[in-house]
């Protein structure tokens, strides 16, 4: 062992021991026994979905489902071993072996497949949003809620919380390391269209049933806030426009929403697909720290003023600019048993791989999912009020009770 | 791949042409993210994670490591995924049930020579499904794929080197790769048949109907100095240069 590998290893043992006593591993995903999964609608996100999927030992996607036939023969070509369905019922009376289905229609079609295998007994990992509107989301909450008790799981799929860095940065905010929370700033980044080859797909920007860059995107990122801070907000404010792509479309290419909270602690969130500069993060910034979470990276940044915690003289720091950052590394002491810290320092995995693992794994425990159905509702809703917000400008309660 | 890829899409149907190049850039990315040696979500640790079994793939996945398999065996080792003497038989593949095993988990398979190209056909063929009829493509400015040709042109102009008076050829619907060794500092990439660092200045260009096979064949010829008979499809230059 030479120096670093010490350092490393102390590094991990130190800060796993003050924070971190129960934390999963980042690494790869493994399920004791095989277990069968179908993937109901393979665009985009349904191929990402099969490929995470075919890297966690024992999950094998054995149906897939899409009322698109150039797509299902792709997909059928593509995944070994898999049978193809134009119609999710057809493949859930005559596969009845499959027991875990993974929805990623179009946002507005979710509902109906839900209650289909809910009602036929079968495990669901819906993506998110879970709904187009807040009454959709209520009706399939309510159809997780009264599924066969403790034999039907339902996952919501914001991954954030699956995310083993995220699931760190949490632990270290929650026990205080940032002190009194000042204020939240998130943003998605990205420079791209938003349509895709093919017109049926558009279905994003359709003002009928999109739910905008604040329901597909931002939900996501509402929810990590809303995670982190262990309640919702109160209320919620927005603006949009087209800045770059004005190709008819009506829906907004860029969007600005602030989320209140009952304490006055706001999230300022950006939206774009006119520029790609800094990508997708959530900050938190407090009197003691901010943490900067980017999905596979998460940071810490002191005060000057702050006092230090015995762990952070050893650990792996990173420079922005003028300011330095501790980096938050998920499993460090295992990872460093494995050699993989060497190799970088970003989670090794996307966080849909560790979403999808985590479904299969609770499934396989028979433990609660990492997101649960009320979970996905309240981020949903979130998602659909912001960017109601965003289409009238007004100023939105977050109803109570939600 | 560790590199800027660039297309440029002919056309004035920038609603269909737009989405289709982001989806072709996503492809790309994809393929980054399967063929990196760097993390232990690319297929090369999958593989040795699962060493000793065999592990289904898609079938572009199982052609890559067929058209390796292919040139390395034409090519009598110049050309090796694995980067070592003879380490390509721990590769074993069926393609009846479009399985690619690694017997051993010691060996860190190395896509850098073949995954550019791979990668290129991919966005190339879906740009063609989504009916491009005129773009051209690049990888790092050493791979590239012309389809159809540019308004009023035979095709794709190239030249094979950033000298005056560089040879030039023209891709219509073709793929070229390019590999070259300079003078001096000792070349990275290494002859694997005996593990020493080539020595140049020597550049080789190939063009066919597969930019995967021109990447692979381009490293095995400046490997082995050897011109390989490939077909009436294809064309070599070997250079040595000054």
């Amino acid at each position: 062992m030479d120096r670093r590998d010490f350092l490393i290893h102390s590094t991990g043992t130190l800060a796993g021991a003050a924070l971190l006593p129960s934390l999963e591993l980042a690494g790869p995903r493994r399920l004791r026994e095989p277990r069968a999964v179908a993937v109901v609608g393979i665009g985009r996100q349904g191929r990402q979905i099969v490929q995470e999927l075919s890297q966690i030992e024992g999950a094998r996607v054995t149906a897939v489902c899409d009322t698109d036939p150039e797509r299902l023969k792709a997909a059928v070509e593509r995944t070994p071993g898999v049978e193809g369905f134009a119609d999710h019922r057809a493949l859930l009376d005559r596969r009845k072996e499959i027991g875990a289905v993974i929805i990623a229609t179009p946002t507005h079609l979710h509902r109906a497949i839900v209650d289909d295998c809910l009602r036929g007994g079968r495990h669901v990992y819906c993506e998110a949003p879970l709904a187009h509107t807040a009454e959709e989301a209520r009706a399939i909450a309510d159809a997780a809620a009264t599924a066969e008790p403790g034999k039907v799981l339902f996952q919501s799929g914001f991954q954030g919380r699956s995310n083993p860095v995220y699931q760190l940065a949490r632990s270290f905010f929650r026990s205080g390391a940032v002190r009194d929370l000042v204020s939240m700033q998130a943003q998605f980044h990205r420079k791209t269209s938003w349509r895709f080859p093919g017109a049926a797909a558009n279905w994003r920007l359709d003002p009928a049933v999109t739910t905008g860059l604040a329901g597909e995107v931002g939900a996501q990122q509402f929810d990590v806030c809303a995670w982190f801070r262990g309640r919702l907000p109160v209320s919620v404010a927005g603006r949009g426009a087209i800045r770059l792509h004005n190709d008819g479309r009506r829906v907004p290419d860029t969007i600005h929403t602030t989320l209140l909270w009952d304490d006055g602690v706001a999230l300022d969130y950006e939206a774009t697909l006119a520029n790609s500069y800094g990508g997708q993060f959530e900050q938190l910034h407090g009197t003691n720290a901010a943490i900067k979470l980017a999905w596979s990276h998460a940071w810490m940044f002191k005060e000057a003023d702050a006092p230090t915690q015995g762990w952070e003289v050893y650990a792996t720091r990173q420079q922005f600019h003028n300011d330095e950052g501790i980096v938050l590394i998920a499993d460090a002491t295992k990872l460093a048993a494995q050699g993989a810290l060497k190799k970088g320092m970003g989670l090794p995995y996307t966080g849909l791989y560790y979403a999808l693992g985590d479904f299969l794994k609770s499934i396989e425990e028979a433990a609660p999912p990492r997101c649960t159905a009320q979970d996905g509702l309240r981020a949903t809703v979130l998602g659909i009020l912001a960017n109601q917000a965003v289409t009238t400008g007004q100023q939105l309660a977050v109803p109570a009770g939600l | 791949m560790g590199t800027r890829f660039e297309l440029v899409l002919v056309g004035d149907d920038a609603e269909r042409h737009r989405p289709a190049g982001e989806a072709a850039l996503e492809l790309i990315l994809e393929a980054h993210r399967r063929f990196t040696r760097f993390e232990p979500s690319g297929i090369g640790a999958h593989l040795a994670r699962r060493a000793g079994a065999p592990v289904a793939v898609d079938p572009d996945t199982f052609g890559l490591f067929a058209d390796a398999g292919l040139v390395w065996r034409r090519s009598e080792g110049a050309f090796d995924l694995t980067g070592a003497a003879r380490a390509m038989n721990t590769l074993h593949l069926d393609p009846a049930a479009r399985t690619v095993t690694l017997t051993r988990a010691d060996v860190e398979l190395d896509f850098g020579a073949i995954a550019k190209g791979h990668a290129l056909d991919l966005a190339a063929a879906l740009l063609r499904n989504a009916g491009v009829e005129s773009a051209f493509l690049h990888g790092g400015t050493s791979s590239a794929i012309g389809i159809g040709t540019p308004p009023g042109e035979p095709g794709w102009r190239v030249a094979l080197g950033s000298e005056s008076g560089a040879s030039t050829t023209l891709l219509r619907d073709q793929a070229l790769s390019v590999s070259a060794t300079w003078a001096g500092n000792p070349h990275p990439t290494v002859d694997p048949r005996t593990g020493e660092s080539l020595k140049g200045p020597r550049r080789v260009a190939v063009v066919g109907p597969s930019a995967r096979l021109a990447d692979a064949w381009s490293t095995a010829i400046l490997v082995s100095g050897q011109r390989p008979t490939l077909g009436p499809d294809w064309s070599i230059w070997i250079a040595e240069i000054s």
